[in-house]
């Protein structure tokens, strides 16, 4: 594209932007010159350019809306509501014209004669309720069609007289108090005369200069005495144009609230300056702050005064320039709002509401790239508010409000954030409804949302794809809710809360860094290195282990620490990175916790050392890194050494995969650690003296038989127990009867029919994690284990179970275990099941999902059976992966399963039946 | 400058390839001149927990950081003693730098383009996606590097998008 038409692109886009509030702000105060004269000047000078640049579609809308405007700026026509509509309509119309000649490059076709006729009717005063002044209009010289003819060097010597005279008239006409201050001699003696020739000639798309000059005017006449004389002196001819002009301005201008103040014109030598190029000098300064950085670690050491001199003055002139390349990047964040007005009002004209928006804090500096981020979930939080948030005129009247309702957002700087508030006195958020729509689409339980305070039930607004509103508006509610808000707010590196009050409002906050390219930065110790957790996520820090109240404590495997009475989940960025020695937990040994907000969890993050906090750059990853994410970028030190930077968020999901891991890593490998998870265990001794354990999950009941009860039959020892005969198996070799002595029985129910295994005695049951330490050859045994300090060997259940079934003693060798793969997409099932399975003896292969199935199938590898929620075992079905196992599914409803294809479905809640079933169906598969 | 250079006069600048000789492993590798940005000795280089194995680490050139990759891990090599930082190769792509870790970097070579050959069909696969040819130098072989291969899918797959 032609570098002019996208430099004009651009320039326009942020014109129109202005004039859309402008615009919104002059209609309610109609009595404004100053904004008048600004959207005129603006406006001015797109038609202009447009002419220069040869663009007659765009050209001749904006003429047709500068007419108008110039009616208001005369005083021949009031301003009105529908006007100023009007006015917007062809602010739109050549925002769509200029949006495809952004894509194409040049004006689409088209015809604006519709909207032009409308435009020049109100002009005539025909659509304002003053038709006598239609006849006032005709003669005035802005009636016959300038903009039409006009080749570009013309269009700004005539508008220029027209401006003129437009002035003059003014004055004649005395129709403006503040026009009738302006004696026309001093106008003229600005130096229209030394100008004016000048200006015609060399006028680029610079009808700007004309429009300024203007402003001039305008300014001038509100204090004629003084400026004129003054500016003669300073503007000298070796001036540019614009700088004579700026001179000119700033000298009519002075300190001039009227101007200065708000949105007014300011008048500012500004330079563009490509983003890339900031960006490279951005570079290069941190590069040389490094490098100073390094240079002063050296010095330091050295005694050598004729260096420290200069090289102090390096380092402050170094951070100077550090401070001001910062400082290009900086953005009002008005420049995100400027657009807010015009939203308000189309948002109030629509649905008829009355609203006032009130911003503060506009000059708050931030980082051009967060300001780009944030400027379209602040917009659709504002549109929010005025769609959802505040009621109807005559509903706040009936609850005793002010008719118009207000939306006021507000910024500020808190160490080293920025906070954006964004409230408004509305009927505030509607818990009950929040709170049924979170059970409906299941993201909480009854029991659950009772307990909740009503800013938890809050929250779930920014839950993913939550949307309250009862139907779709044209304004929001477009299934971008306020998920996608937050999303995009933590990308950022931001976090967002909300409160709100039945009947009062509500109140949205957001915090967000300043900036992204520097973070300030916690450096935490980790096996021998250093990584950065950015500050913002950081809540607290706390201390482990010697000299501090907090311990970190095991639950079930799961790492704990009490804070302020809560139990937080710990994790150890040793085992999440899997480098070195997790922190033992040991009283003696210190440890920090560093307090993390990952995703709006409080979790704990073991590190071994907090070493510092410092302001680092983020550098963005390299593609093979991207993928990795437990990090968000990587930074540079000032003693020159490249860390990671941790991404809190990313952590979060780390965290879980780590998790996992580690259940997996209980059940995976059964070779080495078969049962990682505490479980509760039965020991029993039975055939000598050392103790045997037993998983106490398996064990149906616990029976004491009188010895001369238990009969032989058929070689095999039965028992009667319940009207049914149960065969007894002693764990050992015999059954020890001692005379007088009841004889205990661990009972096992399965499918209707129970067995028995005759022990010697009942030691205890203790709760232990059942780490394996060596795997078995003995029938029986599926290893040892240390429990309770002593060597211990864990039954095989499912040997006996098998061996009283079968009768006799020829069984599959313990050395071929079953192996059973486990698919359940729940982390949680598979955690509990997963232990199960193998402490009845399976060697168990849990899966999270069908990438995993898929990779494993790939592999080769042999099972006897599979089990997993019923979804997922019929997709294996569906891709006809070993398609002659026996499946089991298992879930919550398993009335609601279908069952096809499936060799029994079953309830998660009844571990027994799962076993039995397993151990039935692995036994069929032996016998066919 | 180099076409003075040259002893013989039929063999312009054109038809010579020039490499940066690299040794990896007990191989000779030539690495294109204009694929290279710059060799540098790599110091103090962070690893990076839970990444690819072939990424040695990030190190700090100048200012910028650089993703080192490990060409003997990519070639399938033993890993080089702990104490050999060895040499490494600066390569731009795109808006990044990587650094690739060879053993030692030798002289520069120039081999005249119709001598370089086809890899053999039966060297290993990993070799032959990342070798682009052989050239026949007196006492062994040069294997010719396809550096951005060598960098890794990554990257090439962002040239692709």
């Amino acid at each position: 594209m032609d570098d002019l038409i996208s430099e004009f692109l651009m320039e326009t886009a942020e014109s129109l932007d202005v004039i859309d509030s402008e615009l919104v702000r002059f209609e309610n105060n109609p009595e404004d010159r100053a904004i008048l004269d600004n959207i005129f000047r603006l406006l001015h000078t797109i038609k202009g350019t447009c002419g220069f640049l040869g663009l007659p579609r765009l050209e001749a809308v904006a003429h047709a809306g500068e007419t108008l405007l110039g009616k208001f700026r005369d005083g021949e026509l009031s301003v009105t509501p529908p006007m100023v509509t009007l006015v917007l309509q062809a602010i739109d119309q050549i925002k769509v014209v200029l949006d495809s000649l952004e894509q194409s490059g040049v004006e689409p076709a088209g015809n604006d004669a519709e909207l032009i006729a409308r435009l020049e009717d109100a002009a005539m005063g025909r659509l304002a309720e003053q038709p006598a002044e239609e006849a006032q209009q005709q003669p005035e010289n802005w009636d016959s069609d300038l903009g039409r003819e006009l080749r570009p060097g013309e269009v700004s010597l005539a508008d220029l007289e027209a401006a003129f005279n437009g002035a003059e008239a003014e004055v004649e006409a005395g129709a403006e108090p503040t026009a009738a201050d302006a004696a026309p001699a001093p106008v003229e003696h600005i130096g229209v005369g030394e100008f004016d020739p000048d200006l015609g000639r060399e006028l680029r798309p610079g009808e700007v200069s004309a429009a300024e000059l203007e402003a001039a005017f305008a300014d001038a006449e509100a204090d004629p005495a003084v400026a004129p004389p003054a500016v003669a002196e300073v503007i000298t001819k070796d001036m540019s144009r614009e700088e004579a002009l700026q001179t000119a301005m700033a000298e009519l201008k002075g300190a001039d609230e009227q101007v200065a103040g708000e949105g007014g014109v300011k008048v500012m030598a500004t330079v563009r300056v490509g983003v890339d190029v900031l960006e490279a000098l951005m570079t290069t300064v941190s590069e040389l702050v490094l490098t100073r950085n390094q240079l002063m670690q050296t010095v330091r050491g050295l005694e050598d005064d004729d260096l420290k001199g200069p090289l102090q003055r390096l380092s402050a002139v170094t951070g100077e320039l550090q401070d001001g390349v910062m400082k290009t990047r900086m953005q009002p964040i008005g420049d995100a709002w400027r657009k807010l007005p015009r939203i308000i009002r189309d948002v109030s004209t629509d649905l008829g509401k009355k609203i006032e928006l009130v911003m503060d804090g506009n000059e708050t500096e931030l980082d051009r790239q967060v300001l780009e981020l944030i400027k379209d979930p602040l917009t659709h939080m504002v549109r929010n508010s005025a769609d959802h948030g505040l009621e109807m005129p005559a509903d706040r009247l009936k609850a005793g409000k002010s008719e118009k309702g207000t939306i006021k957002l507000s910024a500020y700087h808190e160490g080293g954030h920025i906070i954006i508030a964004i409230s408004d006195d509305g009927m505030g958020l509607n818990t009950a409804r929040i709170g049924e729509k979170a059970l409906e689409k299941g993201l909480t339980t009854h029991d659950e949302l009772e307990r909740m305070t009503d800013q938890q039930i809050h929250r779930f607004i920014f839950a993913p794809g939550f949307s309250t509103a009862e139907k779709v508006t044209n304004l929001s509610g477009r299934g971008v809710g306020m998920d996608v808000v937050r999303t995009n707010i933590e990308q950022i590196g931001g976090v967002i809360d909300v409160t709100s009050t039945a009947g009062k409002g509500s109140h949205f906050s957001i915090k967000i860094p300043l900036t992204l390219a520097i973070v300030s930065a916690l450096i935490v110790g980790c096996d021998e290195q250093r990584f950065a957790i950015p500050q913002l996520a950081v809540r607290e820090l706390v201390r482990v282990g010697a000299g501090s109240e907090h311990t970190v404590e095991n639950l079930n495997g799961a790492r704990v620490m009490r804070l302020r009475d809560r139990l937080m989940p710990l994790v150890d960025l040793h085992d999440v990175l899997g480098v070195g020695e997790a922190y033992n937990g040991n009283k003696d040994e210190t440890g920090f916790v560093v307090v993390l907000d990952a995703g709006g969890r409080n979790v704990g993050l073991v590190v071994d050392n907090v070493l510092d906090t410092e302001e680092i750059v983020v550098k963005p990853l390299s593609d093979s890194l991207r993928g990795v994410h437990a990090y968000s970028g990587a930074t540079i030190l000032g003693d020159g050494s490249v860390i990671m930077i941790l991404d809190p968020n990313g952590l979060a999901g780390e965290i879980v995969t780590a998790m996992e891991e580690d259940a997996s890593e209980g059940v995976g490998s059964a070779k080495a650690a078969e049962m990682a998870n505490t479980q509760r265990l039965l020991l029993v001794r039975a055939g000598g003296a050392e103790p045997k354990a037993v998983p106490l999950a398996l064990v149906t009941r616990l029976e004491e038989f009188d010895p001369s009860t238990i009969e032989s039959t058929n070689g095999r020892l039965v028992v009667q127990y319940r009207g049914r005969l149960m065969p007894i198996v002693p764990i050992g070799s015999e059954i020890r009867t001692v005379e007088g002595q009841r004889q205990p029985v661990l009972v096992f129910a399965e499918n209707h029919t129970s067995i028995g295994l005759a022990v010697d005695e009942i030691v205890d049951v203790v709760e232990e994690r059942v780490d394996l330490q060596m795997s078995s050859d003995k029938p029986g045994v599926i290893g040892s284990a240390i429990i309770k300090g002593k060597a211990t060997d864990v039954v095989d259940i499912a040997w006996y179970l098998d061996q009283s079934r079968a009768g006799n003693i020829q069984r599959r060798s313990s050395n071929r275990r079953r192996r059973i793969l486990l698919v359940d997409a729940d982390a949680f099932a598979r955690r509990m099941i997963a232990p199960l399975l193998a402490a009845a003896g399976y060697d168990v292969t849990p899966t999270g999902g069908m990438h995993e199935v898929l990779a494993i199938a790939e592999a080769g590898e042999k099972f006897d059976a599979m089990v997993g929620d019923p979804s997922a075992l019929s997709r294996i079905r569906q891709e006809g992966l070993w398609p002659d196992l026996p499946t089991l599914a298992v879930t919550d409803w398993p009335e609601d399963a279908q069952a096809e294809g499936l060799t029994a479905v079953l309830p998660r809640s009844d571990r027994g039946a799962l076993i039995a079933a397993l151990d039935s169906v692995s036994q069929e598969e032996k016998v066919a | 400058m180099t076409t003075h250079h040259s002893d013989n006069s039929e063999l312009s600048a054109e038809s010579m390839n020039e490499y940066v000789s690299v040794r990896i492993g007990d191989q000779l590798f030539g690495a294109p001149v204009d694929a290279i940005r710059e060799v540098f000795a790599p110091q103090s280089v962070t690893s990076v927990p839970l990444a690819p194995s072939e990424v040695a680490g990030l190190l700090n050139l100048r200012g910028r950081i650089v993703t080192a990759i490990d060409a003997r891990r990519r070639l399938g090599l033993p890993p080089r003693e702990a104490d050999d930082a060895g040499m490494a190769l600066g390569v731009e792509r795109g808006s990044e730098i990587f650094g690739l870790i060879v053993d030692s970097v030798g002289e520069v070579l120039r081999r005249p383009r119709a001598e370089l050959e086809p890899v053999p069909a039966h060297v290993d696969p990993t070799w032959r996606s990342m070798v682009k040819g052989v050239h026949r130098l007196e006492k062994e072989l040069l294997a010719v590097l396809d550096v951005s291969a060598v960098i890794g899918s990554a990257g090439a797959s962002k040239e692709a998008a």
